[in-house]
């Protein structure tokens, strides 16, 4: 029997570093920073030290960072805040369902495909469109480079960055940006807003009296959390870049090997390694997600038959690729390469036992 | 065997990729079958399936399609 240990499903535990200050600054930074008083003015200290920290980490001003205390209502700001534009609101066939929701209120939508080397199929730009951009995909790791002709376009952008921590600087001329703090072992309930500064371009959709202020709800403790995590796992990706590189490559090349009619993004595309998803052809992605459930390795699955909506993944259809079947693989810091050839072998033989 | 009809309606993925698999086999390379199939994710999927193993699929109208044995 395999030992239980391996979880590769998308979320991950607190950093221990966050979670080893989260007591202590929940003792210092309760105030609310606006104030005045002697706790107010410490936590306002705090809180500017977070955005520094995370400022640092991630490519841009300490003055065009908010957090927020629900990622929706980032999806909501970074696009919406935009889309008062008379051009078009352009976005892929493979953005997250939140975008592709609030795109869906909108005649002036324009939902463009991605072929099979994930280059989204992008019309002539105009100033005047607002463009909505995945650096990357969260259930492929498909990473989205940025065609040139994008370096010249003058219109808005809002950028997903919630799938994992890419630097501001690494994708399209942006405006609006949204961070997950959970995508890099921060705490749930904690994203980030970026808003570019001097932007005259982006309204607040929210019923305010400014609408050039941003809505501030949210933890302060969380938020230096979400600060001490991401320069703790930035130290911790670099330092497993290359073994995480040799896992997908080994998962990769077993899987082609050794389980026929098995799916993945063409190795030639360019992805991150940690995140993988493999569809196997006549398999019933729940029978196999609890099979591995019993053997002691979780995954995530985009089959339908897994999805709330009993829709299969939009993602992987948009993509052409097999949507049945289908697990994702994420391969997080703590993950050994022991676990891996324990989790190789266990995978074959619940593929086939199903196929028989 | 050539012509026949597959009908896969009301079951879930899996099983219509499944049951059209066991059908084809029982026919010649370049004869076809019809799949009838009602699921949502039938048609993205045959088309991956299609590729897979290189057979051909052609849709033929609401929940149809035309599966040619290519190998």
């Amino acid at each position: 029997m395999v030992p239980v240990t391996a979880s590769f499903q998308a979320e991950s535990a607190l950093h221990p570093a966050a979670r080893e200050l989260l007591l202590e600054v929940f003792d210092q930074g309760w105030a609310d920073p606006r104030k005045l008083h002697l706790e107010s003015r410490r936590a306002a200290i705090l809180l500017q030290e977070a955005k520094e920290s995370i400022a640092n980490d991630l490519g841009l001003s300490p003055t065009e960072i908010y957090f927020l205390g629900e990622i929706s209502l980032g999806f909501h700001l970074g696009v919406v805040g935009l889309a008062h534009s008379e051009g078009r609101l352009i976005h892929s066939s493979i953005d997250r369902q939140e975008v592709l929701a609030l795109v869906d209120q909108f005649p002036n939508a324009l939902q463009v495909a991605v072929n099979g080397s994930g280059e989204v199929c992008l019309p002539e730009l105009a100033s005047s469109d607002v463009l909505l951009w995945q650096s990357i995909n969260a259930e492929t790791g498909l990473l989205r480079p940025v065609p040139p002709e994008l370096f010249d376009f003058s219109g808005t952008v809002f950028v997903d960055h919630t799938a994992y921590p890419t630097p501001a600087t690494q994708g399209p001329s942006w405006t609006t940006a949204l961070w997950d703090a959970s995508s890099w072992s921060g705490p749930h309930g904690l994203s980030i807003f970026g808003l570019k500064s001097g932007t005259q371009r982006w309204r607040n959709p929210f019923p305010q009296l400014q609408q050039t202020v941003v809505p501030s709800g949210f933890s302060l403790p969380l938020a230096m959390a979400s600060a001490v995590a991401l320069s703790h796992w930035k130290a911790d990706e670099i330092a497993a870049a290359s073994t995480l590189s040799e896992m997908a490559q080994r998962i990769r090349e077993y899987v082609a090997h050794e389980i026929p009619h098995t799916d993945f993004l063409p190795a030639d595309l360019p992805a991150m390694p940690s995140i993988l998803s493999l569809s196997f052809l006549y398999i019933d992605a729940e029978r196999l997600q609890a099979d591995l459930s019993a053997e002691g390795f979780t995954v995530d699955s985009g089959s339908a038959c897994i999805s709330a909506n009993l829709e299969a993944s939009h993602v992987l259809k948009g993509m052409g690729l097999l949507s049945q079947g289908n697990i994702r693989l994420r391969l997080h810091h703590g993950i050994t390469v022991h676990e891996i050839e324990a989790f190789l072998p266990v995978l074959k033989r619940l593929v086939e036992k199903q196929r028989d | 065997m050539n012509g026949e009809i597959i009908d896969a309606r009301g079951k879930r993925c899996p099983l219509p990729i499944i049951d059209l698999a066991k059908a084809l086999t029982m026919i010649e390379i370049d004869d076809s079958l019809t799949l009838l199939s009602d699921d949502p994710a039938t048609s993205a999927d045959l088309t991956a399936w299609a590729r897979m193993t290189k057979n051909l699929v052609e849709p033929q109208g609401v929940n149809e399609y035309l599966v040619t044995r290519k190998n």
